[in-house]
C-alpha cells in the first residue's frame, strides 16, 4: 500500500473552511492524491472546486483540519520551497498582461536561484508555442494563451499541478489540445496533477474523478463508480445518464429535463 | 536589441546630467573657471542639478513601482493622496507661523504631513488582512480631493505672504534648492529605490495576479506592503525636496515601457535614471529659456513630456501597464 506509486503528495484532512462568519462553506474535506495522478475535480458552478484547490494550495487557509504536503503541514513550507513543488493556476488568466511569451514563461523560473534542468526553449517546444516567443500575451488565442501560462508550470518544475478549469471557454480543438498536452507531461515527467471542470463528457476520459457538491464529496474513484445516474443527478440537479457505445466509448444524455 | 536600447537611454540620461551643470542662463566652461564661477557651480548649480536628479528618480521609480501593483496605467506618485497631503501639512504649517526651524520648516511639515496620510491611506487601503489595490487606488482619489479643497479653502481665505511662497512651492519649485536637505532626501530616496529594485521580481509577478504570484513563491501581501511603503517614502521624500511635480512619475514609466517593455527588473533602474535626467533637462530649460525668469519645472515637464508620449501612443500597436 505504501509502495512509491500510491505515496499521497498532498493530503486534506478534515477540512473547513468559511468566506463569511457562521456560514460553513466546506466542510470536514478529506481526500489525498497519490504520486502520478490525474484527477478530474467535477461539480457544478458554485459547488466549490476553487476553493478545493486554492485551500490546497494555500491561496487560502482552512479554519479547521489541515493541509499536508508530502507529509509536512503546507503552511509551514517557505513560499519559495512550496512553489517548487506545487504549482496553482487560477481560472482567469488576465489578458492584459504585459510580457511576452518567453518573458511570462521564464518567470517560472523565480522560485529558483539554480535554474533546474528544463530550460524556457525546452518548456515553449513542449507546449508548442516555439514560433510564438516573441508575442505578446495578448496578441495569443485563448488556447495559446493557456498553454504559455502552462508552459510556465512546466519551467517551475513543481510535481504537482493545480488547475482551476484550464479548460474553461475553449474550442473543442483546444480542450482537446491542452488534454493530451497534460497527459503526455504527466506520463513524461510523473507529474500529478488535479484538474477542476464541469464537462461530464471530459470527466468520463479521467482515470480517477472526484465528484463534489456544496463543498462535500459525492463520489471519489474511476469514472464507472462515481460518474452514476444517481451522483450525477444529485451533484448537477438534472436528471443525467451515462451512456455506453458498442465502441467503449461514453456520451451522456440528459432524458426527461425538457 | 533591447540592450542597446537601454544603454542609449542610460547614455543620453548621463550625458543630460553631466552638461547640466555648466548650461543655463550663463554657460560656464568646466576647464576655465574664475572663482565665482566656481562658486556659483558648487552653491548653486551642483545642489539644484541635485535635487532634480533625486526628485525625477523618485518620481520615476514610484510611477513605475505604483502602476504596477495597482495594475493601473493611470497611477502615478500623487494619486495616493501623498502630495496633497504633504502641501496641506506644509500650509497649516506656514499659517500657524511654524518658522522655529527655520528653511526647514516646510520640508520638515510637508514629510510629516506625506508620512500621515501614507499610513491613512494604508489604512483605508487594508482589508481583510492585505492591502487591497482598488480600495487604494479610491482611497487616495478621495483623500487627496479633500486635501486640495481645505487647502484651496485656506488660500482663498488668507492674504498671508507664506501663502503665496507655500503654494509656489506646491507647483514645484527648485530655486530654492541648496545642499541642506540633499542628504535627507537622498537617504529615503535610496532606501526606497533599493527596496523596489531588489523586489522587482515580485512586482512582475504581483501582475499576473495574487493567486499567480503566490504560486510562483511569493507572499503577495508583504510584497504589496513592502512597494507601498517604498514609494511612500520616496514620494514623501521628493515631495519635501522641491514641491509637487508632475508628468514624470505618470508618464516616464510609459515612455520607458514603449522602449524596453514591461520588466520591472530592468524597467524600474531606467524610469529612474530617465525621470532624473528628464527633470534635470526641464529645469535647465526652464531657467534657461526667459532669464532671470524662471518657468517652474513641473510646467516644462508637461509642456515637453506630453507632445512626445502622444506621438509615441500613435506610433505604437501595444499599450500596456
Amino acid at each position: 500500500m505504501s509502495s512509491v506509486y500510491n505515496h499521497s503528495i498532498l493530503e486534506l484532512y478534515n477540512v473547513g473552511f468559511q468566506y463569511f462568519r457562521n456560514k460553513k462553506f466546506i466542510n470536514n474535506l478529506t481526500f489525498s492524491v497519490g504520486n502520478g495522478e490525474f484527477i478530474g475535480l467535477l461539480g457544478a458552478n458554485g459547488s466549490g472546486k476553487s476553493t478545493i484547490l486554492k485551500l490546497a494550495s494555500g491561496i487560502l487557509k482552512p479554519s479547521d483540519g489541515h493541509v499536508k504536503l508530502w507529509d509536512k503541514p503546507l503552511q509551514s513550507y517557505k513560499n519559495k520551497d512550496r512553489a517548487k513543488l506545487l504549482c496553482y493556476l487560477p481560472q482567469l488568466l488576465d489578458i492584459n498582461v504585459p510580457f511576452k511569451v518567453r518573458d511570462l514563461v521564464s518567470m517560472g523560473l523565480y522560485p529558483y536561484s539554480i535554474p533546474p534542468e528544463i530550460t524556457v526553449d525546452e518548456a515553449l517546444e513542449l507546449v508548442g508555442l516555439k514560433e510564438k516567443s516573441e508575442s505578446y500575451i495578448a496578441n495569443l488565442s485563448g488556447g495559446e494563451r493557456r498553454r504559455t501560462f502552462i508552459a510556465m508550470t512546466l519551467l517551475q518544475g513543481a510535481g504537482l499541478l493545480l488547475l482551476d478549469e484550464p479548460l474553461a471557454n475553449l474550442d473543442i480543438k483546444y480542450q482537446i489540445e491542452i488534454q493530451r498536452l497534460l497527459r503526455e507531461l504527466k506520463e513524461k515527467k510523473n507529474i500529478s496533477i488535479i484538474m477542476a471542470l464541469h464537462d461530464i463528457n471530459m470527466a468520463s476520459q479521467f482515470e480517477k474523478v472526484m465528484l463534489i457538491k456544496d463543498g462535500k464529496v459525492l463520489g471519489i474513484g474511476n469514472p464507472e463508480t462515481v460518474l452514476t445516474g444517481n451522483l450525477l443527478k444529485e451533484a448537477f440537479d438534472v436528471g443525467i445518464e451515462i451512456k455506453k457505445l458498442d465502441s467503449g466509448e461514453t456520451y451522456i444524455s440528459y432524458p426527461n429535463n425538457f | 536589441m533591447s540592450k542597446i536600447k537601454i544603454s542609449t537611454l542610460i547614455l543620453i540620461s548621463v550625458l543630460i546630467l553631466s552638461t547640466s551643470i555648466f548650461l543655463g542662463p550663463r554657460i560656464i566652461n568646466p576647464f576655465k573657471l574664475t572663482g565665482a564661477e566656481k562658486e556659483i557651480l558648487i552653491s548653486i548649480r551642483l545642489p539644484r542639478v541635485i535635487v532634480a536628479v533625486l526628485m525625477g528618480i523618485a518620481l520615476g521609480a514610484s510611477g513605475a513601482v505604483l502602476q504596477g501593483i495597482l495594475r493601473n496605467p493611470l497611477a502615478d506618485p500623487y494619486i495616493l493622496g501623498i502630495s496633497s497631503g504633504a502641501a496641506l501639512a506644509a500650509a497649516l504649517g506656514l499659517l500657524s507661523g511654524t518658522y522655529l526651524l527655520g528653511k526647514f520648516s516646510i520640508p520638515l511639515t510637508a514629510f510629516i504631513g506625506a508620512s500621515i496620510v501614507s499610513i491613512v491611506v494604508g489604512a483605508f487601503g487594508w482589508k481583510r488582512g492585505g492591502l487591497r489595490p482598488e480600495r487604494l487606488l479610491l482611497a487616495g482619489i478621495g483623500l487627496s480631493f479633500l486635501f486640495y479643497s481645505i487647502l484651496m479653502l485656506l488660500i482663498s481665505i488668507s492674504s498671508d505672504e507664506s501663502m503665496r511662497r507655500a503654494l509656489l512651492w506646491i507647483f514645484g519649485d527648485l530655486s530654492i534648492a541648496d545642499w541642506s536637505l540633499i542628504p535627507y532626501g537622498f537617504v529615503f530616496i535610496t532606501a526606497g529605490l533599493c527596496i523596489s529594485i531588489s523586489r522587482a521580481k515580485a512586482l512582475n509577478a504581483l501582475m499576473l495576479g495574487d493567486e499567480l504570484a503566490h504560486s510562483l513563491g511569493f507572499s503577495v501581501q508583504r510584497e504589496r506592503l513592502l512597494f507601498f511603503a517604498s514609494v511612500a517614502l520616496m514620494t514623501a521624500a521628493s515631495v519635501s525636496l522641491g514641491g509637487t511635480i508632475g508628468f514624470i512619475g505618470l508618464l516616464i514609466p510609459h515612455i520607458v515601457r514603449f522602449f524596453i517593455g514591461s520588466d520591472n527588473r530592468v524597467l524600474i533602474p531606467v524610469s529612474a535614471i530617465c525621470g532624473g535626467a528628464f527633470l534635470c533637462l526641464a529645469d535647465l530649460i526652464g531657467k534657461s529659456i526667459m532669464p532671470p525668469m524662471e518657468i517652474p519645472s513641473g510646467i516644462v515637464t508637461a509642456i515637453i513630456g506630453s507632445p512626445y508620449f502622444l506621438y509615441l501612443l500613435r506610433k505604437r500597436d501595444v499599450i500596456s501597464i
